[in-house]
């Protein structure tokens, strides 16, 4: 059995990337499963996706825990995760970053392929969807399913939902991404994130389903406790806001699902980019082109 | 305290007035309607201080309930039959959210085969929600367990809803003679309702969030140590209002005539009163029959039931309803409960959709139980009044 485990945000495609490598492999004659696991569906949250494949009917149904592979969709996401907990020694890695594998630190030091997906998925595909070339950089760090097959299933799976130009380019950019990644070693030194959790034993939760604002360890929750979760870290691209062609209608102010965009005195905005994820909500709903969407974490 | 002669319908309407709940949530449905119809002349005529919210569905009446219950008010409401089933959805916002709203369920038949006669086919299904559920026997019980369901889902180690389920038209349309006490009685039994957690904008707090997988376990265990420390509780008000009122009903259940039975019978609700007359004959024939009251589906007594049983030859069980294909849901507690001991059991079904229960089906169903204390009896499940052979 090998096992893939996808790290991804919200929006990027992880859940479809670990679903077409799973038809890839089944047209390649294996067995295959493919699951996502989110929270609450918010772009830009992390999110995780299973792949398993195997040569005889798959008899297990929950998460992967020791993958084989590690598919990480955002390059960034190690430093807010403990992405790389679990995944064996003789692992391999695959990464959507612009460093190359030996300046990649991934907290274990494995066999690695980096790869910019970023950059193929904006040029092929004018958005950052970043899943359909990690797949062509997955069938080159392993020879468990073949480039043709990911191809084959990108243009079956993508062209079927999206229509048939789209499955074209999708399997463009995995081939970019096939021809154009790096082979190599990705470093461990970094010691993985330790992220703060609240798991108290049954006793300690509040009855009622009702919490008081509180810290739970060194965990705030509670009403209000959305500040701790600086959502402006989830952000791949970043909105820039042009004050000369905002006609001032308020739609991006309140179509904002994260209230970072702040209404000022004169009714022109203002962005908070501590919380602003980069969904590019506001950029699509201006009718005044006042708001493009730049690649990268940027701010202005 | 006056006494009148009254149906456990205008029973229940009095608890509530005398309970003082505040907000009542309400929409009709037969056989419940006689509730609500003397709550809105009490509060009409001044003798209440309660909001009657007439909402559009029972579904509603329910999120009424829910949310007036987080406001920190004592809540009542009622229904029957399909009315619950249309409620079936907001039924589990109660419990987890510890929100004691307390609800007269009058068991009436859940169609198809539509009807407004008694069955307990409605409320059965609705003991895996995390309400209390208990049944009554008559009118004065009715009102009884009103007062005392507030005082046990509002204690601090229950805060969990309850359902008074009391028997459609059998009890609702019956008039009986019921004491009604005194408000000063009824202050003294019932505190003020002490919310678990309110609705306070000084005080905010998030309420009924998404709960990932990390919590749901510890909640639903939470959630079922509380269902099971109400047992004690149930005891501890019974007696208490024993000693206020003079009225007590046993807790979890009723023992009639146990202490030396060899063969008994376990029922819930209307189907116990007849029981008893079938006892009584049994007894004076010199035949050791007893008979088990059973009040509370949930928190289920099955430590309880194993000790009182103990020394029985045979056991039937009523049943008011049947889970097809199976056998009639408190005859599938009750073997549950009971599986480590190798005790002969029946169970009977009998009065469905409102098929009248008489004493002489009483009487066949003793007949049944004792007969397997001697030999195995060549079935378990037994219908009675069924017409045409049983396969």
């Amino acid at each position: 059995m090998y096992e893939i485990r996808f790290h991804g945000r919200g929006g990027q495609g992880a859940v479809m990337a670990a679903q077409t490598l799973a038809e890839a492999a089944v047209l390649q004659g294996f067995h295959a499963q493919a699951f996502p696991y989110f929270g609450a569906e918010r772009r830009g949250a992390p999110v995780k996706a299973f792949t398993r494949i195997d040569e005889k009917r798959i008899s297990l149904k929950s998460q992967i825990y020791k993958p084989d592979m590690l598919v990480i969709l955002d390059g960034g996401l190690p430093d807010i995760e403990p992405i790389a907990d679990g995944l064996r020694p003789e692992g391999k890695a695959v990464v959507n970053t612009t460093l190359r594998p030996e300046e990649y630190d991934l907290g274990i030091s494995v066999d690695c392929v980096t790869v910019d997906a970023t950059t193929i998925a904006y040029e092929k595909l004018k958005a950052p969807i970043v899943n359909t070339a990690i797949l062509g950089a997955i069938a080159k760090a392993d020879d468990i399913v073949s480039l043709d097959h990911v191809l084959q299933a990108i243009k079956d799976k993508f062209g079927e939902k999206l229509g048939e130009r789209a499955g074209v380019l999708n399997a463009e950019a995995a081939k970019t991404a096939y021809d154009t990644c790096i082979e190599g070693r990705c470093k461990g030194e970094r010691p993985l994130v330790q992220k703060a959790t609240w798991l108290p034993p049954w006793e300690e939760i509040p009855p009622g389903t009702a919490l008081p604002v509180a810290n739970m360890g060194e965990v705030v929750v509670g009403p209000g406790s959305s500040w701790q979760n600086l959502t402006g870290t989830w952000r791949i691209q970043s909105p820039m806001y042009k004050k000369d062609k905002c006609v001032r209608c308020l739609r991006c102010w309140w179509s904002c699902p994260e209230g970072t965009i702040k209404r000022q005195e004169d009714d022109y905005m203002r962005w908070d980019y501590r919380y602003c994820k980069g969904c590019g909500v506001c950029a699509n709903i201006c009718p005044a082109s006042a708001i493009e969407m730049k690649k990268g974490a940027r701010e202005w | 305290m006056v006494t009148k002669v009254i149906s456990a319908d205008h029973a229940v309407a009095w608890a509530v007035r005398l309970a003082r709940a505040e907000v009542v949530p309400a929409f009709p449905i037969t056989p419940q309607t006689l509730i609500m119809e003397l709550i809105s002349e009490f509060i009409n005529d001044g003798e209440m201080d309660a909001e009657l919210i007439p909402a559009e569905s029972e579904h509603s009446v329910m999120s009424v309930a829910v949310g007036a219950s987080a406001g920190g008010v004592r809540t009542f409401t009622a229904s029957a039959s399909q009315g619950l089933a249309l409620m079936h959805e907001m039924l589990y916002a109660a419990p987890q959210n510890r929100l004691p709203v307390v609800m007269v369920n009058v068991n009436r038949s859940l169609g198809a085969a539509a009807g407004i006669w008694l069955e307990h086919n409605d409320s059965m299904p609705e003991r895996e929600s995390g309400w209390l559920q208990c049944y009554v026997e008559d009118n004065q019980e009715s009102l009884d367990m009103v007062l005392q369901a507030y005082r046990i889902a509002e204690d601090i180690q229950v805060m969990l809803p309850t359902m008074v389920c009391l028997d459609g038209f059998v009890l609702s349309h019956t008039v009986e003679r019921v004491e009604i006490p005194g408000q000063e009685d009824v202050d003294a039994f019932l505190p003020k309702f002490k919310p678990m957690n309110v609705l306070d904008t000084e005080s905010p707090k998030v309420f009924n969030p998404i709960v990932p997988p990390d919590y749901v376990v510890e909640m639903r265990y939470q959630l079922d140590w509380a269902m099971d420390s109400a047992r004690e509780v149930i005891e501890k008000v019974d007696k208490e209002f024993g000693a206020r009122f003079g009225r007590s009903y046993g807790g979890l259940f009723e023992r009639y005539r146990m202490e030396d039975a060899e063969y008994a019978l376990i029922t819930l609700g209307t189907a116990t009163t007849t029981a008893r007359a079938a006892v009584d004959e049994l007894r004076a024939q010199g035949k050791k029959a007893g008979l088990i009251k059973l009040r509370f589906m949930r928190p289920f007594p099955e430590k309880e039931l194993v000790e009182a049983t103990e020394g029985l030859r045979a056991l039937g069980v009523f049943d008011r309803s049947i889970a097809m294909n199976r056998y009639g849901p408190v005859f599938t507690e009750v073997r549950g409960a009971l599986a480590s001991t190798d005790l002969p059991l029946t169970d009977h079904i009998g009065g469905l959709g409102g098929r009248d229960l008489t004493l002489e089906d009483m009487r066949a169903i003793y007949s049944i139980i004792g007969r397997s204390a001697e030999s195995r009896p060549e079935r378990c499940v037994f219908w009675h009044s069924l017409r045409g052979e049983q396969r």
